[in-house]
């Protein structure tokens, strides 16, 4: 799970049911939230992680911006299932991650999230998902690049025509050995002078006058 | 042996005890053996020589003559000054080169240490000034700086050359080397070039070694030289990882960077390029050749 999220605003659930919501007092079955970026981000997901309580069922619908700058509604997850049986716990209050991966479609240039909660079992008295994060993508050349070496690397077994050669193990160490002593010498050099104030071997007296 | 204490008691018998326990206690004491001991002990753990009883009676016979110098040099007259001035520094060097021989230069702290001990003691020699014979007088030690400030320039040289000859590198060889670290014979040397160069010499002998017993493997058993293109070509790789390392700012990524080039895979792959025509070289080539990668790389000392 990365750890770096994006800010975003997570917008109060909005209960959908049939019929008046004041006298109506049977209990809603469906939640919306909605997670906004603020105004001119968007984002590229690479993950959308959060904890659940309750809720069996999730869709997903991104709010994209293409190209022109219009702004489109898109489903990528259509009813994840969270809870394989609504009515017991089993995986009512775990940490879920969806990933960009698992979706219908590239969640590039997203302004807005909507989370579209379902839970048909009467048994629980609310449900709802909690900690909502939204994790970017990662720049893929951003910090490292591997050098060439690296992929250079050579397995002696590789080459099998090493007739008559030494063997490179032993040649390997010598070298090896060789160049430590080598880098020993140049880390230890003294920056030290012994102070001689000849011009070319010669201590000219007009020469001298001028240093 | 033990010795009993008898609280009261007889008089005759039990004064005569403690007094014995006191006496001997004392006499140590004021030997001041337990630091001789306590010194030669000490000695002993950072050399680990293999033969401790040699490295003992050499230890002693050095603290003694140390010892005889130190109040002899003050005491006598100008005739034996200039008679044994020659004498007195050929003593002192070999005594500064038993120092540096003690400890081998990966053992860092101690190989200083050794150092500096060596060059205190050649600091000492040349001509100690009439002047300072009276006023110390018998009491002490004479100055020990020396009239110039540092190694003479000529005792130096002669110390690295006894360095590299010692180690088994042959004169030829280290000659290049010398030439890089020389100083006048006039000069005075300081600490740090002394040291930098006495470093550099152990380095080196230890480098030779290794690049003949490198040009034995190179050869395999088979009793001829080993061919030429096949030792350039590990030469090579030895040369491309130097190179590769020189950086000042010794990243740790130029150092896996350079190991990596000599890996064993790596050296296979040069071996196996190398073509088999192009004659021999022999065992003096090789090591003149290994030799130049090093001490191309020595500061001048300037």
């Amino acid at each position: 799970m990365s750890v770096n999220t994006v800010p975003c605003t997570v917008k109060p659930t909005v209960t959908l049911q049939i019929g008046d919501a004041e006298t109506d007092s049977s209990r809603p079955g469906v939640y919306v939230i909605d997670v906004t970026l603020p105004i001119g981000q968007t984002v590229n997901i690479q993950e959308i992680s959060f904890k659940n309580y309750y809720t069996a069922y999730v869709s997903v619908r991104l709010l994209r911006r293409d190209g022109e700058g219009a702004a489109k509604w898109t489903t990528c997850l259509r009813n994840h299932c969270l809870m394989p049986s609504p009515h017991t716990e089993e995986g009512s209050q775990d940490y879920c991650s969806v990933y960009r991966q698992q979706m219908l479609i590239e969640p590039d240039n997203v302004t807005s999230v909507r989370l579209i909660l379902r839970q048909p079992s009467s048994a629980w008295l609310n449900f709802s998902v909690e900690d909502i994060k939204i994790h970017p993508c990662l720049n893929e050349d951003s910090e490292w690049d591997i050098p060439d070496w690296l992929s250079d690397l050579t397995q002696v077994d590789q080459l099998c025509d090493l007739q008559g050669l030494p063997d490179p193990q032993t040649v390997s160490s010598s070298i090896q050995q060789m160049w430590a002593l080598t880098e020993v010498m140049q880390t230890n050099q003294t920056t030290a002078s012994i102070g001689r104030f000849d011009v070319d071997g010669c201590y000219d007296i007009n020469l001298l006058s001028f240093t | 042996m033990a010795e009993k204490r008898r609280s009261g008691g007889t008089s005759g018998m039990s004064e005569s005890k403690p007094t014995k326990t006191d006496t001997e206690r004392e006499f140590l004491s004021q030997a001041g053996v337990g630091e001789l001991l306590r010194g030669a002990l000490l000695k002993m753990v950072e050399a680990r020589s293999e033969d401790p009883m040699g490295f003992l009676a050499d230890h002693f016979c050095n603290q003694a003559s140390e010892a005889e110098n130190g109040t002899g040099g003050c005491c006598s007259d100008g005739d034996l000054l200039n008679l044994g001035a020659g004498a007195h520094e050929q003593q002192q060097l070999s005594r500064a080169l038993w120092h540096l021989r003690l400890a081998h230069h990966s053992q860092r702290s101690a190989f200083s240490n050794n150092v500096r001990v060596a060059y205190d003691l050649l600091t000492q020699t040349g001509p100690q000034r009439r002047g300072a014979v009276g006023p110390s007088g018998p009491a002490g030690q004479c100055s020990s700086n020396s009239p110039g400030g540092g190694v003479r320039g000529r005792l130096y040289t002669h110390t690295l050359q006894c360095l590299c000859s010692e180690g088994g590198v042959p004169v030829s060889t280290s000659a290049p080397l010398l030439r890089r670290l020389h100083c006048q014979d006039h000069e005075a040397v300081p600490y740090d070039i002394f040291r930098h160069g006495v470093l550099t010499c152990a380095v080196f002998s230890d480098y030779i070694r290794r690049a003949q017993r490198l040009y034995a493997e190179v050869c395999g058993p088979a009793e001829g030289p080993a061919g030429r293109t096949l030792c350039l070509a590990v030469l090579g790789t030895l040369h491309e990882a130097l190179e590769t390392s020189r950086s000042n700012e010794a990243k740790v990524s130029r150092y896996l960077e350079a190991s990596a080039k000599i890996s064993p895979g790596k050296l296979a792959q040069a071996m196996a390029g190398a073509e088999p025509a192009g004659g021999n070289m022999d065992a003096k080539e090789f090591e003149d050749a290994a030799a130049e990668l090093f001490i191309a790389r020595v500061r001048v000392v300037c």
